[in-house]
């Protein structure tokens, strides 16, 4: 960051990526400790199965936080509009609306919850982080409100198209994995291989100098909120589809999750920028370790120590590796 | 009675430059003293020195009231009663004045270690009321006006602290100040001064030497040149001292002007911020330069052009008339602006020099709804080499590159858009002598190749250097413009520090 030009030295070592794909190697390194320490456990397709469905909604709510933070703004209600889009859909379901409006309404939600964030941040100048904190508050107050404080439960047999939607299985997987797939390929595509993705990454590096560079910074905050509202919403959705019972905390335990994931994931493949792949690989590692530990017998608070040290631990390395290249 | 600061044979060297030689000033109780000279005549060395921030070399001998100076720390300095008022006042914008005024010698405190409020209030309103000054001590210093802001930050100064206060040093006490404001700071002067106390002052403004000043030393390239009193002196003879030869008569002789082509930038009655009623055309091929101290406008216009900020009147391109506060439609139109400050708001420092030359429009090398990096990257590597960045490799990122690099890469990331109208804001702040060259050489091609060119840049021997036209900033006004053999470093200095002899004063 001195004023002296960095020479590149032109010295060729076997690069095994540490610094990039050091999430990978943990995984692998993960399994590898898994197989050996409970086989019978650990070695069986359905371990497999099940971290891929427990985390496809994660993974759902986890994406669709990427767009704003890129763009250098949190989006705190995640949670809170997956919240209210899983008692909206129960509730419309409930009142027999029927599945497509109560499918269409939820997403709709999802869509002015964005654009409510982004009066909020872009308008009205509140700092995203205190702003969406404000919001998902008033989210879970909408949550109550729409339930009555209570729980809905669907039944199984009352709703078995609606039901199909998430829990349907293609090659031996449920549907809601294909369609976190779906999603990380679209916002990996937006991302690297669309002037949007370009933009975005500007304004979340400097929007002074993306505004003067002709960006519309109000613009781009705006449909990242827009963009998390609606993937959230979709969440909800994937979620009552596959839990099938409504509460006005259903979303409490994704928030943690998804942050960790995004800022765990700006760790890796592009090191220093939130990233699909890198988001991805975050979540997979974070559940197999999960998975591991409790098929190994350990308790169930397990998950939340290992998700926060992970974190920690993470993103120190890579503000360490960030300092020695600086 | 013993002379107020005493200056003997001040010499500060720094390597193999002399920033200040054998210089030695009196100062007497209760005068008045404005020091003037150019940029880097060793003003600022002497008052560092005096702060306590530099230590001169031996044989320097300074006594204040007749006590000596010890160059150790900014603490002796303030216990022979020196007291300095720095240019951005060094007050905390959140603060009230009773707190901005404790910051720099603590609270009274009761028995309990308790705050007395209403002591501490009662101070600072007497202490501003011995200025002169009746403001509300209670609401944050930031919603003061600015001579108010200057006028708690001088009250803070002149607080006893121990010792009493014997010489308050200013620098560019008005730099910050419009006009009427300027003329409640003279009379604060005046009084500080009447209270016995002596008022050494630092400016460019020869407005403020002329009305506040008794007396005047000049320095030039670290030397005394003369101090004199301010009667009797002329502002000619004033600009003659600190430039050090006779300057030409330029406002009087209309040199034949070397505007060509058809106008394709054009400026009417534009104001904004300081900038009032500004009226420029700049043709196609012609490159205009605008200089100005700090606070004349100068540094606003850029952005005003471009349309960064609010603005009043009207601004066309090629007979289409811009919005304002819309860089995007700006852009759309060909219009193109290097800011100052490149770090703050031009650079994306992780971003890689690809996408920071691409960022204007990344979708140019995009098929079938994919960014094909390969194009991208050979379109850059032909800017990069162009502009002769080092190291010439597109996936580097801003922050491994040099000042100088830095500001290529943002200069080709206008270039690449083939603008038609130009703006460049202190291009070469912070960059190297070669890479200047070469961004000099580059404002030489854009307007060759047809683009309307404007330059706003402290560096004058820079403006001389690209400049067809020179247009003078004086408190937010277009006041001079120089032309042809007119432009020189020492006119356009001379044209900004001038006085306004146009305008009423206040």
């Amino acid at each position: 960051m001195s004023d002296a030009i960095v020479e590149t030295k032109p010295r060729r070592r076997i690069n095994l990526g540490f610094d990039k794909y050091s999430g990978l190697y943990v995984w692998g390194l993960l399994i590898v400790v898994f197989s050996l320490w409970i086989p019978d456990l650990f070695l069986q397709v359905d371990t497999f199965k099940q971290v891929l469905t427990f985390q496809a909604i994660s993974a759902i709510v986890a994406l669709g936080l990427i767009i704003p933070v890129a763009a250098g703004a949190f989006d705190l209600t995640v949670a809170g509009t997956l919240t209210v889009s899983v008692c909206f859909t129960a509730w419309a379901l409930l009142n027999h609306y029927g599945v497509v409006v109560a499918v269409g309404g939820s997403l709709l939600l999802g869509i002015v919850f964005g654009l409510v964030n982004s009066v909020v941040v872009v308008k009205l100048k509140v700092d995203s982080f205190i702003g969406t904190l404000g919001m998902s508050s008033i989210l879970i107050a909408v949550a109550y409100m729409i339930t009555d404080s209570s729980q809905i439960v669907l039944s199984t047999e009352g709703y078995a198209p609606f039901f199909e939607f998430a829990r349907t299985e293609i090659f031996g997987l449920p549907r809601s994995v294909y369609y976190a797939a779906a999603i990380a390929v679209f916002f990996w595509w937006i991302l690297e291989y669309t002037p949007g993705g370009r933009y975005l990454y500007a304004v979340g590096g400097n929007p002074v100098a993306s505004r003067l560079a002709g960006v519309r910074v109000g613009r781009i905050t705006t449909i990242a909120f827009v963009a998390s509202g609606l993937t959230s919403a979709f969440a909800g959705i994937v979620y009552l589809s596959t839990i099938g019972t409504a509460t006005p905390d259903s979303g409490s335990g994704y928030l943690l999750p998804a942050f960790s994931a995004v800022f765990l994931g700006a760790t890796q493949i592009r090191p220093g920028r939130v990233n699909v792949i890198g988001t991805l690989v975050a979540i997979f590692l974070l559940a197999t370790g999960v998975t591991g530990l409790q098929l190994a017998g350990a308790p169930s608070y397990v998950t939340e120590l290992f998700n926060g040290a992970a974190l920690i631990i993470a993103v120190a390395l890579a503000a360490r590796t960030a300092r020695r290249r600086g | 009675m013993t002379t107020a600061l005493s200056v003997r044979n001040a010499t500060k060297i720094f390597g193999a430059q002399v920033a200040l030689d054998q210089v030695s000033i009196d100062v007497e109780p209760g005068e008045v003293r404005a020091l003037v000279g150019q940029n880097g005549c060793g003003k600022s060395t002497l008052i560092k020195i005096l702060a306590g921030f530099h230590e001169p070399e031996p044989g320097t001998e300074v006594t204040v009231g007749g006590q000596t100076l010890d160059f150790v720390d900014p603490v002796a300095s303030e216990r022979v009663g020196l007291r300095f008022v720095h240019q951005d006042l060094g007050l905390v914008g959140n603060l009230d004045a009773v707190d901005n005024m404790a910051l720099g010698q603590g609270y009274v405190t009761n028995f309990a270690r308790t705050i007395r409020w209403r002591t501490e209030r009662a101070n600072a309103r007497e202490a501003l009321a011995a200025l002169g000054y009746d403001i509300n001590v209670r609401v944050p210093v930031a919603g003061l006006q600015m001579s108010e802001r200057t006028a708690v930050a001088i009250a803070r100064a002149m607080s006893p602290r121990g010792t009493p206060a014997k010489m308050l040093i200013l620098d560019e006490p008005t730099a910050n100040l419009p006009g009427a404001e300027a003329q409640r700071l003279y009379q604060l002067v005046r009084r500080v001064a009447d209270s016995g106390v002596s008022v050494l002052f630092v400016s460019h403004h020869f407005d403020e030497v002329f009305e506040m000043a008794e007396s005047v030393t000049v320095l030039r390239d670290g030397k005394h040149i003369i101090t004199r009193p301010v009667e009797g002196l002329s502002e000619d003879e004033l600009i003659e001292l600190v430039v050090g030869r006779k300057l030409d008569e330029h406002n009087k002789r209309d040199a034949a002007a070397r505007e060509h082509g058809p106008e394709v930038l054009t400026i009417s009655g534009v104001g904004g911020g300081t900038v009032k009623d500004l009226d420029l055309v700049v043709h196609r091929g012609e490159v205009v330069g605008v200089a100005g101290i700090t606070g004349s406008g100068r540094e606003e216009i850029a952005s005003l052009v471009f349309g960064g900020h609010e603005r009043s009147g009207e601004i066309s391109v090629d007979g289409t008339v811009l919005p304002e506060n819309r860089p995007d439609v700006s852009i759309e139109r060909g219009v193109a602006l290097v800011p100052a400050e490149r770090h703050a708001n031009a650079s994306l420092l992780d971003h890689t020099l690809r996408e920071n030359i691409t960022l204007v429009d990344p979708g140019r090398h995009m098929t079938m709804g994919i960014l094909r990096r390969r194009p991208e990257r050979a379109d850059v590597q032909v800017w990069l080499d162009r502009l002769d960045v080092r190291p010439a490799n597109s996936e580097f990122t801003m922050m491994q590159l040099s000042g100088g690099n830095q500001q290529k890469v943002v200069i080709a990331r206008w270039l690449r858009q083939e603008p038609s109208v130009l703006i460049l804001d202190e291009p070469t702040q912070g960059v190297d002598v070669g890479a200047k060259a070469d961004i000099h050489r580059m404002v030489d091609e854009a307007a060759a190749m047809g683009a309307a060119v404007l330059v706003t840049s402290t560096d004058h021997e820079e403006l001389v250097r690209v400049c067809d036209r020179v247009v003078i900033m004086r408190r937010g006004r277009a006041v001079d413009v120089l032309r042809g053999d007119q432009i020189s470093a020492d006119n356009i200095t001379a044209a900004t520090i001038g006085r306004d002899t146009n305008e009423p004063a206040a």
